[in-house]
């Protein structure tokens, strides 16, 4: 990492040194705990900060130290932070606008803010939003960097977020609006906070900040309409949710099934069968045990974004791999399923600038959670489907390029399964979508509006559609099985991530995001590519025989 | 001829033509969304959901679905799988037919107290009134226009003749954002307007201000002070700055008075184009930047280039030789030597029947935040019962259906206007009937596996 100026390079080093030389104690976790009302809802601080640190640093952590450590001392001690560089800004465009070092990733707030150049390009984004018109990337980059300074500045001016329930009203009280006898409290605690992350901390130290952390906590449960046993166990759970990250227990469990697998198929040792079995099995009940908290978080099912979906659609391509694999006998749809868990945990652990893990409240239009449910449940499920087809339809391709000859039987079989997945597929997705026929005419009294969402599974349940009628024709038998399953899965691609992250219109603008276009384009391309070329090979291999 | 009929028949039971006729429909479809990213969902619908080739492909669709049907004549019950999926598809056609040619689609919007029988739906219309110097106005002529599929040009323009005058179409912008130019005249019935710029260390505001020759005065209010332009008879108001600009006739002066809060007169005198004087209050100077005597308000349309909510369509047409813009939802005046007509361009409006009241519109938020969580409006039936309609708790009165669509604020963030969407749809039995087969076709599928193999006729 490189800092720009001296100043901020020493006091960032003091800080650092500072934080991590704390062993953390029983008074983190008190402060993680600690109930807060931001963005509609309440949650523990800990993810209050943990999503604070993802907006202004990129990451939910602060290097080594807690982001729940880091935050507080963006709220008590904001001016040690002012020339510290930790505002990420990485659009390129941007920093050209402002100016700023290209090489460089992270700025300090003082930079920013007197950064003469700041003013016109928010005043091009404000005149953006008064158009009403659509924020491109750049814009998009602009408008993280406002919130970014928006943020630092709230916290350090004590308006964000809230600490305590009002006596009326839903709208919690922060630092700025508390009463007397709970600001004298937050002092005392902030003193000895800074007192105990310090060199000069004590274990007596820290044993204090611990329970005046309790003491602060137990006040504001009580203050106003106070907080209800309930919510302070979600608050837990949440906590637990974010430190235990079942997601990528599963996906380390799943990675392990999928080598023990893959071993067996070279080798054939049963144990690597059990192995294999063992461990996938433990993916995805750690899988299922991570979502099923999501649910008991959110209170809803976890349908609502990229991210989600993401999370869910492995979870159900595992779920048709087991019974596949019983009906089939083949480990080719165990392995499949295995690598898309691993392959979509990961990617939501790697990319959560893109895929957004918040837990966010819901656009009004969704809150009717019955259609939601089954609509939005069924036609990610096909997506599975779909693409446990499309992970099988690789393999095989592998197979053909390998030789055709030897691997016939798997490759009888893995075309087999192929048609299982896409019949399944093109049920669910059928019935996915006459649901979301049915939804929208009830919500808006339209059954079939040619919204892009829609129509886009419309097409891809066309794509499929077309490969289960030329199948019967005989124009597509295994090598097209496999063909068609790949290149078919760029339809999913497109109606799943494409409409909200490409096409960016319609009506289910609630799920659009941005980021990762050029790595799915990629994604997209590569396997085109890996078609053509497996074609090419084949029919050059058939030519001279 | 038998021989024909034959060989048609099996070109149309052929499942290569099906297997054609999907991925047409996927293609077709496919532009179609980015036609929708690029402009808006009606532009999509009507140059490709509802284009003839759309038709052409969902009527061979259909021609294909029933001869395979035919041919397999008798079914067997291993064919009960194909045969109620095919026949579920072509009653959601028919639904979608029934929807789209009898239904209606339309949205009404109300202020809290308003009463509204009149539906707004998608269909445009050009109409033209006019007056002949007794004081009434006259409708001359309505008609329905469809330019997103025949846009009017300068070679091929749409006229609109009526009596001994017309009105010629030349542009037709489908997404277009409007500007408002001033521009000097010489006409006896056209306002003044001034151009000033309001200046101290830390402002910096440039305004115009026209005041329509029918109105005594046109007030602008930039916050700690207003500027008024009058035609002499304006009474300063008590609790504001003021600074009143009064045009003195047949010169190029304007004579000028400055009221504080309490209505004390600061500061008077005349001024010209390019001069300033000093305001009084706060180091504030007022420069005329220009000023004419006469002027009128032109209204241009720039296009687009992304869809944007504030973006609408509009269209330039000529008339007597002068050019005018004239945007969706809007009229335009156009006078001759004795007559005075007014040309509107807007969406047709229909009559439910009975009358709706709006009493009170609700929005309810997410805990300590300005996000709306839910929102509901309720109104009165003329059988005097009243109801709340919300998200996904529709209305149901008079065949007609009422959504809860949508909402407008005010600058404080009370609510002002309720949107619902109207709607009337024939078609939709048929269509969840037809749905209810399409999904029961394809989950028997996996009873019968081998129901679409087609037995060989030796």
């Amino acid at each position: 990492m490189k800092f720009n100026k001296p100043v901020g390079r020493v006091i960032f080093a003091v800080i650092l040194g500072l934080i991590s030389s704390v062993a953390h104690g029983d008074w983190l976790s008190e402060l993680e705990h600690l109930p807060v009302q931001d963005a509609g809802r309440i949650k523990p601080f800990d993810t209050f900060a943990k999503e604070a640190t993802q907006l202004v640093y990129g990451k939910r952590k602060f290097n080594n130290s807690s982001s729940a450590e880091v935050v507080f001392t963006w709220m008590v001690t904001p001016e040690l932070w002012s020339s510290a560089p930790i505002v990420e800004v990485r659009h390129s465009g941007v920093k050209e606008a402002l100016n700023l070092e290209k090489t460089q990733r992270y700025f300090s707030m003082n930079e920013l803010m007197t950064n003469p150049k700041l003013p016109l390009i928010f005043g091009e984004l404000q005149n953006r939003r008064e158009r009403q018109e659509k924020l491109n990337p750049y814009f998009q980059a602009v408008q993280r960097i406002e919130n970014q300074l928006g943020l630092l500045q709230v916290l350090a001016r004590g308006e964000a977020p809230g600490f305590a329930p009002p006596a009326e009203g839903s709208t919690w009280l922060t630092l700025k609006h508390l009463p007397p006898e709970l600001q004298e409290k937050f002092v005392i605690l902030a003193k000895s906070f800074l007192a105990a992350i310090g060199d000069k901390g004590t274990a007596e130290g820290k044993a204090k900040l611990e329970t005046e952390l309790k003491d602060f906590k137990a006040a504001v449960t009580a203050h106003g309409q106070g907080i209800a046993p309930d919510i302070l166990t979600k608050v837990s759970w949440e906590v637990h949710y974010n430190e235990f990250h079942p997601f990528l227990w599963s996906w380390v469990s799943y990675l392990l099934g999928l080598l023990f697998m893959v071993a067996y198929m070279v080798r054939g040792h049963a144990w690597q069968n059990n192995g294999g079995w063992v461990f996938i099995f433990i993916g995805f009940l750690l899988h299922t045990y991570g979502m099923a908290l999501r649910i008991y978080l959110a209170g809803r099912p976890p349908v609502s974004n990229m991210y989600e979906t993401v999370v869910w659609v492995p979870w159900g391509v595992v779920l048709f791999g087991f019974i596949l694999e019983r009906i089939q006998k083949s480990k080719l749809v165990l392995i499949s399923a295995a690598a898309i868990a691993t392959f979509c945990l990961i990617l939501t652990d790697l990319a959560p600038a893109v895929l957004d893990p918040s837990l966010h409240p819901l656009e009004p239009v969704l809150r009717s959670t019955f259609w939601l449910t089954t609509h939005v449940l069924i036609i990610t499920i096909s997506y599975a489907a779909f693409f446990l087809a499309f992970a099988l339809g690789d393999l095989l391709l592998f197979y053909f390029l390998k030789d055709e000859e030897k691997y016939a039987k798997q490759i009888h079989i893995g075309a087999q399964s192929i048609y299982r997945c896409l019949q399944i597929g093109v049920v669910l997705l059928a019935a996915g979508i006459i649901l979301g026929g049915i939804w929208a005419d009830y919500s808006w009294g339209r059954f079939w509006g040619w919204d892009p969402k829609e129509t886009w599974a419309l097409i891809a349940l066309l794509g499929y559609l077309a490969v289960l009628h030329a199948r019967l024709t005989g124009w597509v038998r295994s090598f097209g099985m496999a063909v068609t399953s790949v290149l078919g899965f760029s339809l999913v691609i497109m109606a799943w991530y494409g409409v909200n992250f490409v096409l960016g219109a319609g009506l289910h603008s609630y799920g659009f995001g941005a980021g990762g276009v050029e790595y799915v384009t990629g994604f997209v391309v590569l396997h085109i590519l890996y078609v053509t070329y497996v074609t090419t090979v084949r029919y050059g291999r058939k030519k001279r025989a | 001829m038998k021989h024909i009929s034959k060989k048609l028949f099996s070109v149309l039971t052929s499942i290569k033509l099906a297997v054609i006729v999907i991925l047409a429909l996927a293609v077709l479809s496919a532009i179609g969304t980015i036609y929708e990213a690029r402009y808006d969902a009606e532009y999509a619908q009507k140059l490709i959901y509802q284009s003839p080739y759309m038709y052409g492909v969902m009527i061979v669709l259909s021609l294909t679905l029933i001869a395979v049907m035919v041919d397999r004549w008798p079914w067997k019950k291993r064919h009960a799988a194909f045969v109620l999926a095919h026949i579920g598809i072509i009653i959601t056609l028919i639904g979608a037919v029934f929807t789209q040619k009898m239904g209606v689609d339309g949205s009404m919007a109300f202020r809290i107290g308003e009463t509204k029988n009149r539906v707004t739906i998608k269909d445009r219309d050009l109409a033209v009134y006019g007056s002949f110097g007794d004081g009434e106005v006259r409708p001359l002529l309505q008609k329905q226009v469809e330019f997103v599929t025949h846009p009017p040009t300068e070679k091929d323009p749409y006229v609109l003749p009526f009596g001994s005058e017309k009105i010629e179409f030349v542009e037709y912008q489908h997404l277009a954002f409007r500007e408002e130019k001033i521009i000097a005249s010489d006409r006896e019935a056209d306002g003044p307007a001034v151009r000033f710029q309001l200046t101290n260390p830390n402002v910096n505001m440039t305004e115009w201000i026209r005041r329509e020759s029918g109105k005594s005065s046109e007030v602008v209010n930039l916050g700690p002070a207003s500027v008024v332009l009058s035609d002499g008879s304006y009474q300063p108001q008590e609790g504001v700055n003021e600074v009143i600009l009064v045009p003195v006739p047949k010169t190029d002066e304007i004579r000028y008075m400055v009221y504080d809060k309490s209505n004390l007169l600061k500061t008077r005198g005349k001024v010209k184009e390019s001069q300033e004087f000093d305001v009084g209050w706060m180091g504030l100077k007022l420069k005329v930047l220009r000023y004419h005597p006469k002027s009128y308000k032109q209204v241009t349309y720039q296009k687009a280039e992304g869809s944007s909510p504030l973006a609408h369509s509009a269209l330039r047409f000529r008339f007597r030789g002068q050019e005018y813009w004239i945007g969706i939802g809007s009229l335009i005046r156009l006078y001759t030597e004795d007559s005075m007509y007014v040309l509107a361009y807007v969406f047709r409006q229909i009559d439910v029947g009975f009358p709706l009241i709006l009493k009170d519109f609700q929005i309810g938020h997410y805990q300590g935040t300005k996000r709306a969580a839910s929102y509901q409006s309720l109104v009165e039936t003329p059988d005097g019962k009243e109801v709340v309609i919300s998200m996904n708790e529709p209305l149901k009165y008079g065949g007609f259906t009422f959504y809860q669509s949508s909402f407008e604020q005010d600058e404080m963030g009370k609510p002002k206007v309720s949107v619902l969407s109207v709607n009337h749809d024939p078609g939709r039995w048929l269509k969840y009937f037809g749905s209810f087969l399409i999904v029961l076709g394809s989950i028997l599928l996996f009873y019968f596996k081998k129901a679409l193999a087609r037995p060989r006729k030796t």
